[in-house]
C-alpha cells in the first residue's frame, strides 16, 4: 500500500512544475504582451496595454512607447499628453521631437509659423530639438501656401543628401514650370490646337488643329458651292471643335498646373516618410 | 501511525492534482475569456484576449482555435487581409483534416466576400482534387456556388448548386435570376438596326432618339455621295453618321449592362438579408 502511495504522490509530484498558475494579467505579463504587439506594429492594442499598467509600472520607457504608438495611429493629442510625464527623463530630447512631428502631422504637414517658435522656448541645450524644429517649419513652408523665406533659411537646418533634396524642391516651390491658362486659351482661340501643345498635349494639339481647319474648309467650300445645310452643318460642327478646343486648352493647363502642385506636394511628403520626419528609428524590438 | 501517513499522501495527491487542474484552467480560463467577447461580437477584445493567449501558450493546445477565431475576428471587423492571415495560420497548426478543412473554407469564404473569386475558384478546386475531402463535395459544390454569383457568373453557379442538389433553392434562384438578365452581346448585335438594342433593354425613348440621329445623317450622307461630293460624303459619314451609328452601339451595350447591374444588386441584396442559409 505504502509503495502505491507513494507512487501515486510521485506521479502528482511529476506534475508539479506544469501546474504553477499563470497570471496572463500581472502587470510583468502585460508589459511582455504589451512589447510584443508593439514590435507587430499592432499600436492600437499596445497601448492600451501600456496604458493599463503606467500608474503600476512606471517606466520612462513605457511612457515614450506610449507615446509612440499614440502617433503611430494618428492620436497626436494623446501622443502628447505623454510628453509632459517625459519632461524629465532620458527621453526628453526624443519626446519634444516626437510631439513637434505630432503637431505638424496633426495640421495635416502645415506646420505653424515661424512666429510659433516664441511657444517653445529652446534654450541653447535644446539645440538638436531647436534644429529639428527647423527642419519641420522649412518642410511647412515648401508645403504650405505662405510667402517664402530665403533659401538659406529653408536649407540650414538640413545635412548632408537632405540639403540637395530640400535645395531642389525650394527651386520647385519658387520656380514651378506652370503654364498659363490663359495664354493656353489664346493660343488656342489664335491657331486651334497651339494652346494643347503649349501644355505639351502635341497629339491632342495636332488634332485639333486638323480637324478645325478641315472642317472650316468644308464650310467654306459648301457655301461656295452653295450647298447650304452642309456648309451650316460643318460650320456647326467647325464650331463645337473651335469652342471645344479653346475650352479644353484652358482646362489642359489647369490640369498640368494641378498635377505640378500635387507631384510636389506628394514629392515632400514621400521625402518626409522616407527620412521618418527627420527622427531617429527607435529599436525597441531587438 | 499508518493511518496517518496514508491521510499525509492522500492529502498530497490531491493538493497537487488540484493545483494541476487549477493551472490548466488559467489558460482554459483565458480562451474562454477571450471566446466571450467572441460570442458577445466584442471583437476587439476577442482579438486581444486571443493574441494574449497564443503568446503566452507554449503547449500549442489553442493555437489552431485562437488563430481561426482571430480570424474569424477580423472579418467581422471587415479586415479581411488580416482575417486571411489569422486563418492561413489556423490551417497550418491544424491537427485534423476537418480543421484544416474547416479553416480553407473560411479563407474562400473572405475571397467571396472581398470579390477574389478567381482565388476562391482555384481553392475550391485545391479542396475537390484532395482526397481527404472526398465526401465534402457539396459543401465545396455550394460554395463555389456562391463564388461564381459573386463572380456574376449566374448560370455556373446554378449548375454548382445542381451538382448538390437538382432542386436547391439557390439553382432556382440563380436560374431566375440567369433568365432575367439582359444579354449585352444580344443588345449590340440588335443595335446594328439603330435603336433595336434600346427596344430590346426597355429604352423605348432612347431608341427613337438613336433612329432620328442615325437617319438624320445617312441621309445627309447619301444625299452628298449622289450629289458627287465625295468629300463632304465622307467627312459627314465618318464625323457624324459613323460616330452616331458607333454610339448607339455602345449605347445599347452600355444600357443592358447597367440594367444587369441593377438587377444582380437587388439579387445579391435579398441574399444577403433574406436569404435563410449558409453565406459567406
Amino acid at each position: 500500500m505504502r509503495v502505491f502511495l507513494t507512487i501515486l504522490s510521485l506521479f502528482s509530484i511529476s506534475i508539479l512544475p506544469q501546474s504553477i498558475t499563470f497570471d496572463f494579467h500581472s502587470p510583468e505579463n502585460i508589459k511582455k504582451f504589451a512589447d510584443y504587439l508593439f514590435c507587430q506594429g499592432d499600436y492600437l492594442r499596445a497601448v492600451e496595454e501600456y496604458e493599463s499598467i503606467k500608474n503600476i509600472n512606471f517606466n520612462d520607457t513605457i511612457n515614450f512607447k506610449i507615446m509612440l504608438c499614440y502617433s503611430e495611429i494618428g492620436l497626436y493629442q494623446m501622443s502628447n499628453l505623454s510628453e509632459v510625464r517625459l519632461s524629465n527623463s532620458v527621453f526628453k530630447n526624443e519626446a519634444e521631437c516626437l510631439s513637434l512631428k505630432n503637431r505638424f502631422k496633426e495640421s495635416s504637414n502645415s506646420f505653424y509659423q515661424l512666429s510659433e517658435i516664441q511657444l517653445y522656448p529652446f534654450s541653447t541645450e535644446d539645440s538638436f530639438t531647436l534644429n529639428y524644429f527647423n527642419k519641420l517649419t522649412s518642410a511647412s513652408f515648401l508645403l504650405g501656401s505662405s510667402e517664402l523665406i530665403s533659401e538659406d533659411e529653408i536649407i540650414n537646418p538640413f545635412d548632408g543628401s537632405e540639403t540637395k533634396t530640400i535645395a531642389s524642391f525650394y527651386d520647385m516651390k519658387t520656380n514651378p514650370p506652370y503654364k498659363s491658362p490663359a495664354l493656353a486659351g489664346v493660343l488656342s482661340a489664335v491657331i486651334p490646337g497651339s494652346g494643347k501643345m503649349y501644355v505639351n498635349e502635341w497629339g491632342d494639339g495636332i488634332t485639333a488643329l486638323l480637324a478645325t481647319g478641315l472642317l472650316a474648309f468644308l464650310a467654306y467650300d459648301n457655301f461656295r458651292a452653295d450647298h447650304k445645310t452642309r456648309a451650316w452643318i460643318f460650320t456647326g460642327l467647325d464650331a463645337f471643335f473651335y469652342a471645344g478646343n479653346v475650352y479644353g486648352s484652358i482646362a489642359a493647363a489647369q490640369i498640368f498646373n494641378a498635377r505640378i502642385n500635387f507631384e510636389f506636394s506628394e514629392g515632400i511628403k514621400l521625402f518626409l516618410e522616407q527620412e521618418n520626419y527627420f527622427l531617429p528609428q527607435y529599436d525597441f524590438c531587438n | 501511525m499508518t493511518f496517518a501517513i496514508k491521510i499525509l499522501f492522500t492529502l498530497i495527491f490531491i493538493v497537487v492534482g488540484t493545483i494541476g487542474t487549477y493551472s490548466q484552467d488559467s489558460y482554459q480560463q483565458q480562451f474562454e475569456l477571450a471566446k466571450k467577447h467572441f460570442d458577445e461580437e466584442n471583437y476587439f477584445d476577442a482579438v486581444t484576449e486571443f493574441k494574449r493567449l497564443l503568446f503566452f501558450d507554449n503547449s500549442g493546445k489553442y493555437t489552431y482555435e485562437a488563430n481561426r477565431l482571430i480570424g474569424l475576428s477580423y472579418k467581422e471587423g471587415a479586415k479581411f487581409s488580416d482575417a486571411v492571415h489569422f486563418l492561413a495560420l489556423a490551417e497550418m497548426n491544424a491537427i485534423t483534416s476537418e480543421q484544416i478543412f474547416e479553416s480553407k473554407i473560411e479563407i474562400i469564404k473572405i475571397n467571396i466576400l472581398r470579390r477574389t473569386t478567381n482565388r476562391a475558384l482555384s481553392l475550391l478546386d485545391d479542396l475537390r482534387n484532395d482526397e481527404r475531402f472526398n465526401d465534402k463535395s457539396d459543401e465545396i459544390n455550394y460554395w463555389s456556388g456562391w463564388a461564381y454569383i459573386f463572380a456574376d457568373e449566374w448560370e455556373k453557379a446554378s449548375t454548382s448548386f445542381a451538382l448538390i442538389d437538382s432542386i436547391h433553392s439557390l439553382k432556382a434562384f440563380c436560374d431566375s435570376v440567369k433568365s432575367d438578365l439582359y444579354d449585352p452581346t444580344i443588345a449590340k448585335a440588335l443595335s446594328i438596326v439603330p435603336g433595336m438594342g434600346q427596344f430590346y433593354t426597355g429604352e423605348y425613348v432612347s431608341g427613337l432618339i438613336s433612329i432620328g440621329w442615325n437617319v438624320l445623317w445617312g441621309y445627309l450622307t447619301i444625299n452628298a455621295f449622289n450629289e458627287d461630293r465625295i468629300f463632304d460624303g465622307v467627312m459627314i459619314g465618318t464625323l457624324l453618321w459613323w460616330r452616331f451609328y458607333n454610339g448607339n452601339l455602345q449605347n445599347a451595350e452600355k444600357f443592358a449592362q447597367q440594367k444587369n447591374l441593377e438587377k444582380t444588386n437587388k439579387a445579391l441584396l435579398y441574399l444577403q438579408n433574406s436569404y435563410i442559409g449558409n453565406k459567406p
